[in-house]
Order: C-alpha cells, then sequence, then structure tokens
C-alpha cells in the first residue's frame, strides 16, 4: 500500500495548520511524526487515513497502481489513539471479539493475543472499566493486532505504558513491517522515534 | 452490509443494554409516569377509541424519544464512538441499532400494552390489527429513530430537539397507526390491507435511513 499526500492544505477556523503539504508514505516502512502539542501530528494520521478531508489537495491510498476506494481504505485500517475508547461496561474478550467482528475475523487463539500484549487469562474476562489506562492501551493494542490491518495509524502508542509495555510495542511494530504493513507513528518518545525509518517534523 | 455483523452490533448493544439498563429504565419509568397520570386524571370515566388510541401513541412516542435519542450520544460522550467508526461498517452499525431499538421498543410495549388496555378499560375487537398496527408503528419508529439520533449526534445537536427532528419524520406513519389502533378497538370495517400504507412508508424509510447513513457515517 502506498499513501499519497499532494498539496494539503488544512485549517481549523483562521489557524492554518497545514498549508503545501507533500508527502508519500510506503508499505514496509514506518514513518514517525513528530512536533510539539498542538502541532498537528493526530491531525496528520486523520487525514493519511481519510478520516478527514483537506481543504484543498489531495489523498490518496494505492495498492500497487489501483486507488483505493475510500470503503477499501478503511477496511484495511487500524488505528490505536487516546481519543478512541473501549467499552467500559464489557469484558476485555467482548470488546476485542466485538471490534474483530465487525472486520469479519474471528480470534481463535485468545490467550495467545492477550500473552503478546502482556495481558493474563484473568484480564481477558475483567470488565474494561476495571482496567488501568496502561492496560487498556494495551487492550487497544491486541485490536490493533487481530485485526490484521495493511494501515497502521498509532497515535502516541506508548502513551501510559511502561517500560516492557514499551518494547512489546516497538517489537510488534518492527514485526508488522517486516510483514509489508504501513506503519505512522505520531509521537514524543525518542525511542519510538528512533525505532522510525523516516520521520516528519511538524 | 452483511448479516453476521450486523448481528455482532446487536450482540454487542443488548450485551451492554442489559448491564447497564439506564435507557430502558428511563423508557419505562416514563410510560409509567404517563400512565399513572392519565388514569388518576380521569378517574375511571370511559374514553372513546380514537382518543385512547392517540393517547396510547403519544405514550409510546415520548416514552421511545426518552432512550432511543442516547444511541449515538452515549457512544460519543463515552468516546466509544470515534473507534467504533475506524472499525465498523455504516450498514452494520445502522441495522445493528436499529433492530436493537426494535427489540427495546417491543419490550416497553410488551409491558405497556396490557397495562394501557387493563387501567382504561379499553375494548380489542381486532388483536390481529391492533399487534400488526402497532409492530409496524414501532418498526418505523425504530429506522427513524436511529436515524435521527445518529443525525443529531453529528451535528451536536442538543438533545432536546431529538422528538422535535424526529417527530415530522414519523408522522406519515403514526396518522395511520392512530386509525388504525383506534379501528382496531372499536371493530367493524376493517381489513388487514389497510395496513398495507404503513408497511409502504416503514419500507421507504428503511432504504432512505440506509442511504443518509452512509454519508452521516463517513
Ligand atoms: N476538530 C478540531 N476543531 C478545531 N481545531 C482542531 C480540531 N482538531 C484539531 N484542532 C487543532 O489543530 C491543532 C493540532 O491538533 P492535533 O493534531 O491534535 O495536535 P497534536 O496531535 O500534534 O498534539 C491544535 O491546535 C488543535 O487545537
Ligand atoms: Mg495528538
Amino acid at each position: 500500500m502506498r499513501i499519497v499526500l499532494e498539496g494539503v492544505r488544512l485549517a481549523f477556523g483562521r489557524a492554518v495548520l497545514f498549508d503545501g503539504l507533500t508527502a508519500t508514505f510506503e508499505s514496509g516502512r514506518t514513518t514517525a511524526i513528530v512536533g510539539a502539542n498542538g502541532a498537528g501530528k493526530s491531525t496528520l494520521l486523520k487525514l493519511a487515513g481519510q478520516f478527514l478531508e483537506p481543504d484543498a489537495g489531495s489523498i490518496k491510498a494505492f495498492d500497487g497502481d489501483r486507488e483505493l476506494l475510500h470503503a477499501e481504505l478503511r477496511r484495511r485500517t487500524a488505528a490505536l489513539a487516546p481519543t478512541m475508547n473501549l467499552y467500559d461496561r464489557l469484558t476485555a474478550t467482548e470488546n476485542l471479539r466485538f471490534f474483530a467482528g465487525l472486520r469479519d475475523v474471528t480470534v481463535d487463539d485468545l490467550d495467545g493475543l492477550f500473552a503478546r500484549v502482556g495481558l493474563t487469562a484473568e484480564d481477558e474476562k475483567k470488565l474494561v472499566v476495571e482496567y488501568s489506562t496502561g492496560m487498556k492501551q494495551r487492550l487497544k493494542f491486541a485490536i490493533v493486532l487481530a485485526v490484521g490491518a495493511d494501515l497502521w495509524l498509532l497515535d502516541e502508542p506508548g502513551a501510559n505504558l511502561d517500560e516492557a509495555g514499551r518494547s512489546m510495542m516497538l517489537k510488534e511494530i518492527a514485526r508488522a513491517v517486516g510483514e509489508r504493513k504501513l506503519v505512522l507513528l505520531a509521537t514524543n518518545d525518542p525511542s519510538e522515534e528512533a525505532a522510525a525509518d523516516d520521520l516528519i517534523r511538524l | 452490509m452483511n448479516g453476521i455483523k450486523i448481528l455482532t452490533v446487536l450482540r454487542k448493544e443488548l450485551t451492554a443494554g442489559l448491564r447497564h439498563r439506564a435507557a430502558s429504565a428511563s423508557m419505562l419509568m416514563f410510560a409509567l409516569t404517563a400512565l399513572a397520570c392519565m388514569s388518576l386524571a380521569l378517574g375511571g370515566s370511559p374514553l372513546e377509541p380514537n382518543v385512547l388510541a392517540a393517547l396510547l401513541w403519544i405514550v409510546i412516542f415520548f416514552a421511545s424519544t426518552v432512550g432511543l435519542d442516547r444511541i449515538f450520544e452515549d457512544e460519543a460522550a463515552s468516546g466509544t464512538l470515534t473507534t467504533l467508526k475506524v472499525y465498523a461498517d455504516a450498514q452494520s452499525i445502522l441495522f445493528g441499532k436499529m433492530i436493537y431499538a426494535l427489540i427495546s421498543l417491543s419490550a416497553l410495549s410488551t409491558f405497556l400494552l396490557p397495562t394501557f388496555i387493563v387501567l382504561f378499560d379499553c375494548p380489542v375487537a381486532e388483536p390481529p390489527v391492533m399487534l400488526l398496527t402497532i409492530v409496524f408503528g414501532l418498526i418505523g419508529l425504530s429506522g427513524a429513530g436511529t436515524l435521527v439520533a445518529a443525525l443529531s449526534t453529528a451535528a451536536s445537536v442538543k438533545s432536546g430537539l431529538f422528538s422535535i427532528l424526529l417527530f415530522p419524520i414519523v408522522l406519515p406513519i403514526f396518522l395511520p397507526a392512530i386509525n388504525l389502533t383506534s379501528a382496531a378497538m372499536a371493530g367493524g370495517e376493517i381489513s388487514l390491507t389497510m395496513l398495507i400504507p404503513m408497511l409502504l412508508f416503514d419500507a421507504i424509510l428503511l432504504v432512505a435511513s440506509s442511504i443518509l447513513f452512509d454519508y452521516i457515517w463517513n
């Protein structure tokens, strides 16, 4: 997959966030998007995933030479962001099965998946309302892993994670890139920035 | 659209809805309060079938607005709407939530209808027509309610406006519903073919919702 931004302009009211932004993101690469709070990192991820339309310029996703339709791109996108919450009154397993089910994915090895993100078999049955913020972050990442998308939009993936959590995240990202996934990483974490192949500084 | 995904959404709504009964509780409380007020005020004086039918549908309408306006508002408030928008396609959400709304309204009516009949000493000459009228009315109400809930959440309209937006959309269903309910109570010249206009409007409403919802969701 390839995502091409050309001459993108986006303004919120009178505040111009992007003007003439041009960039290309390719499968098999991680691009870190860094910048101060409010610089537009999260907004750039939304633009790249076509969750937001630019005021001018174009944003296209390609599979080879074929442009992907909006619905196709959406089906091949997984995302994680501080603003994306899970259902407090469902258990971790119910949350995972629900979001995976929306993508026609049935999770066979539940224990294995939870273990991959550092959650125990006991955590599987807990209601998400009983989870700590770090555990929620791990569960959100488990959903990203479960749906098997080609495009990963990770907004501050290391937020609220402990040292082990952050290294698990980096290891999984490296593995995903090895499987030719396209990873975009909005971050302020130096170790995540260092792990990326390309860098956009806003 | 795919049936399994619609069921996935429906199952999640049922699980979450049964664990957190705020929406169904407020619908039920509204219906109870309205019935108690009317029954006390009337003090057993008999009412004409057309008045009874209008009262019944007024209670159903307002009880439903109390529950249905939360369909998307709760998801927006808890921050799950953004996650849902990443992973779900529009049609599965629309129909999953619509079926859940229909199940909630049916459950409400299962309680409301017998209570109403007993409290107001209401005649039912044609039970099948009465039941089908209510089912078709509830289908229209669930469809319109889900669509308007999505619209008002997308436009961040305050929830007080929900019933004002909903009312004109369900009016073409309510008018025949009130007439048919009244006729089913009184008996006389009545046939099942009189349900066809309601059925048609339900169909139009579902198709229009399905087309519109793609734009609201994306
Ligand atoms: N929906 C919105 N409406 C108005 N302003 C917005 C909206 N989304 C983002 N912004 C503004 O755009 C700027 C960039 O936001 P964001 O992309 O979230 O920054 P970052 O993720 O880099 O911290 C901020 O100044 C923010 O206030
Ligand atoms: Mg941000």
